[in-house]
């Protein structure tokens, strides 16, 4: 997928001036947000699933190599194949070169985020093969030419009207008012496509090492098709998702689920572990597993943003918070947006185009208190500005320009004496007489404009001792 | 080096260390009680799924209701079997799937449908050649898609989530349960677990036994969406009508 990353000013001014944007961002809150909240508070023992999840995670973390070589080890036990992919490209060519060989046309796919990192639907249309998104979303996506917007509900930025219109272009259907028509539409278009497809891609939510079981977390029932009707299933996930034991599943569908979108389960747990077998009465007869870095292991390598593979992908994060819920998923530039999006994007797409995500933050703390597994979001993103600015671990991405280090070095030393604080003040009192009206300035010159864009500045006023002397005297 | 050598070499380099580990650097944390007493679980479970069988059949029917469920409760295969055709007469099915499950075999009113002019077919191969069996699959997975209502049994079902269980196997297919708009589960007394804790405890020990299998699929109410404008649709692609047929 293409990184926008640097656009994030443009783009999140233009989600703030779309009113049917900000119209459809708004049943975040109502709606999952709402739902997470009610399905946490009835699970009786959340506290303690979430920090048994998290200590699941950390340990995972700490020994990846070993969990994933034995994960490889039982997936091609149960006759599977294992592929590492160290990064996109590699991961796209494999699954390309998987088709190719079983001289697939069509491509059914369910939801994967990892397959717009890769950017899959591009390299396998380069191949001649026409890859189908079947989830309900992802469809709507594909067919309108766009990018996901949330990482549960790709396209509900999208009205039913924009829906509905987009049918009727791309499918030639008639104009539907009510949205199970509209569902109904799919439905019927994609069975055939499901009916005929060589190959189904997949993404993983969970790989059980132990077992070498690949689980996906699905509501619409397209998962379970690409992974049963095809000759061919290919699941493809970044290298973090592997969990120890089978067990281990029972703590994190809940966790997963409940913070996703409310309910108790999804509508369908699916796992899979290798091909069909002989006795079997459908599956498929090839399995293949695809585990993806792709800049993961920066993340794994630098102990302040570890915890960041915690991600169980849920979204609560974004849904949470008051900036993905104003400027809206697009805005990020890359895969994953929301507050996780604003620590992962930068780190696997390139940190000083990033700048701005890092920023994109009220540091509310509302993501903490989301995340099913407590992964210490605010504490990251002012890791980032520091690493931005003045850090010393990535010294060749560091954004800050020379005039605002000298600034920023300029206004500390002003303030870190009180004689030096003194004359700032006198100096800024004397120096804006130009420019102040009734207490504040409403337009800073040069560099500085951006800071009386939206608001006006208060002027510097006498300090509070000079003050207090004056009124002593009186 | 192979490329998975060189990937996992990379990972050990981020974590600070240059040779592979022959166990963990720590313990994992157990989510499911102890470890080393998988087998002192399992019997737990087993006693308790038998020894509390009609209260969690309780619990089932009500939860499952909420999750998207029509729940019907019958005292017998037979009294199950009049429930499928009742149903079937209902939406005016032509076709109807089935797994060979016992308590479907015990069920299926196949004299009756055939009365009434519907057709029911087991989805079950021959498994006697290979090119027979690829033949039939491409065959039945055509009916199958035809159907208007598939019948299954189940492995589990689950109280804490009013979740069905199915595990594939010979005479079992992935497909009933999914591709016609209608599926009927029939679950017998003693199947119902209390949560996910015990159904994955018993999985494990399937896993240690050499009886995991290739696939489970756990369904909880029909196929849904909220991809558009947050409204909840169903039927998606996967069933829009779920029953679940609680038996004894």
């Amino acid at each position: 997928m293409e990184t926008k990353t640097r656009q994030f000013r443009q783009n999140s001014a233009a989600a703030l001036s779309d009113a049917n944007v900000q119209n459809n961002l708004a049943g975040l809150y109502s709606g999952f947000h709402s739902a997470r909240i009610t399905a946490s508070a009835a699970t009786s023992d959340w506290d303690e699933l979430s920090d048994v999840g998290r200590r699941i995670k950390a340990h995972v973390i700490e020994n990846l190599d070993y969990y994933l070589e034995m994960l490889a080890r039982n997936v091609e036990r149960a006759g599977g194949h294992v592929y590492f992919a160290k990064d996109a490209r590699a991961a796209a060519d494999y699954v390309a070169g998987v088709a190719r060989k079983h001289s697939v046309e069509m491509v059914i796919k369910s939801k994967s985020m990892l397959s717009e990192e890769m950017g899959l639907n591009e390299r396998l249309e380069e191949e001649g093969i026409e890859p189908v998104e079947t989830d309900l979303g992802e469809f709507i996506v594909q067919l309108a030419g766009d990018t996901p917007f949330h990482i549960i509900a790709p396209a509900i930025h999208k009205s039913r009207e924009d829906v509905s219109q987009l049918f009727r272009e791309a499918l030639g259907s008639p104009y539907y008012e009510d949205i199970e028509d509209l569902g109904r539409e799919a439905r019927v278009q994609l069975r055939q496509k499901f009916m005929e497809a060589g190959m189904g891609v997949s993404g993983a939510n969970f790989l059980v090492a132990e077992t070498g079981t690949v689980t996906l977390v699905t509501n619409e029932g397209n998962g379970r098709m690409c992974t049963s009707m095809p000759k061919v299933h290919v699941a493809i996930s970044g290298m973090e998702k592997v969990v120890p034991s089978i067990e281990d599943l029972s703590v994190f569908l809940r966790l997963l689920i409940r913070s996703a979108t409310g309910q108790m389960l999804s509508s369908y747990v699916t796992t899979v572990t290798g091909p069909r077998r002989e006795y079997e009465e459908d599956g498929p007869e090839e399995f293949h597993l695809v585990v993806v870095d792709n800049g993961r292991s920066r993340l794994l390598a630098d102990p302040d943003l570890r915890e960041a593979l915690f991600c169980l992908r849920c979204g609560a994060c974004m849904n949470a918070c008051p900036v993905y819920r104003k400027v809206g998923g697009h805005a990020y530039g890359w895969v994953y947006p929301g507050p996780i999006g604003a620590i992962v994007s930068p780190m696997l797409t390139g940190l000083s185009d990033a700048k701005d995500l890092p920023y994109a933050s009220t540091l509310c703390g509302a993501c903490k208190e989301a995340c099913p597994v407590g992964i210490d979001l605010p504490r990251m993103l002012l890791y980032l500005r520091k690493e931005l600015t003045q850090g010393d671990n990535y010294p060749d991405q560091r954004s800050a320009s020379a005039a605002e280090s000298a600034a920023m070095k300029g206004w500390r030393a002003s303030v870190s004496s009180d004689g030096a604080m003194r004359a700032a003040n006198l100096l800024a009192r004397l120096g804006q007489s130009a420019l102040s009206r009734g207490g504040h300035i409403s337009k800073l010159p040069g560099p500085m404009s951006g800071w009386t864009e939206h608001r006006d500045f208060p002027t510097a006023a006498k300090p509070f001792r000079s003050r207090w002397r004056e009124m002593k005297d009186q | 080096m192979s490329e998975r050598d060189d990937f996992l070499a990379n990972i050990r380099g981020s974590l600070g260390r240059s040779a592979p580990l022959d166990a963990p650097v720590s313990d994992a944390p157990h989510s499911a009680g102890p470890p080393g007493e998988l087998d002192a679980r399992v019997e737990a479970v087993r006693e308790l799924i038998s020894r509390d069988a009609d209260n969690l059949m309780s619990v089932l029917a009500r939860v499952a209701e909420t999750s998207g469920w029509k729940v019907a409760r019958v005292a017998d295969a037979r009294a199950a079997g009049e429930y499928v055709l009742r149903v079937a007469r209902e939406i005016e099915a032509r076709s109807l799937v089935y797994s060979l499950h016992q308590v479907v075999r015990d069920a299926m009113p196949l004299d009756a449908l055939s009365e009434a002019g519907m057709k029911a077919e087991p989805v079950a191969l021959g498994h006697e050649s290979d090119e027979r069996d690829a033949e039939d699959r491409a065959r039945l997975r055509t009916v199958m898609e035809a159907s208007d209502i598939g019948v299954t049994g189940v492995d589990y079902a689950i109280s804490e989530t009013g979740t069905c269980v199915i595990i594939p196997h010979a005479g079992v297919s992935r497909l009933v349960s999914l591709l016609p708009p209608v599926h009927i589960a029939l679950v017998e007394r003693g199947q119902v677990l209390p949560s996910l804790d015990e159904l994955f405890t018993l999985r494990r020990d399937d896993f240690v036994n050499g009886n995991l299998g290739s696939y489970m699929n756990l369904i909880t109410g029909p196929s849904r969406s909220a991809d558009i404008e947050y409204k909840l649709i169903t039927g998606v692609h996967g069933p829009g009508e779920v029953h679940m047929v609680l038996v004894g």
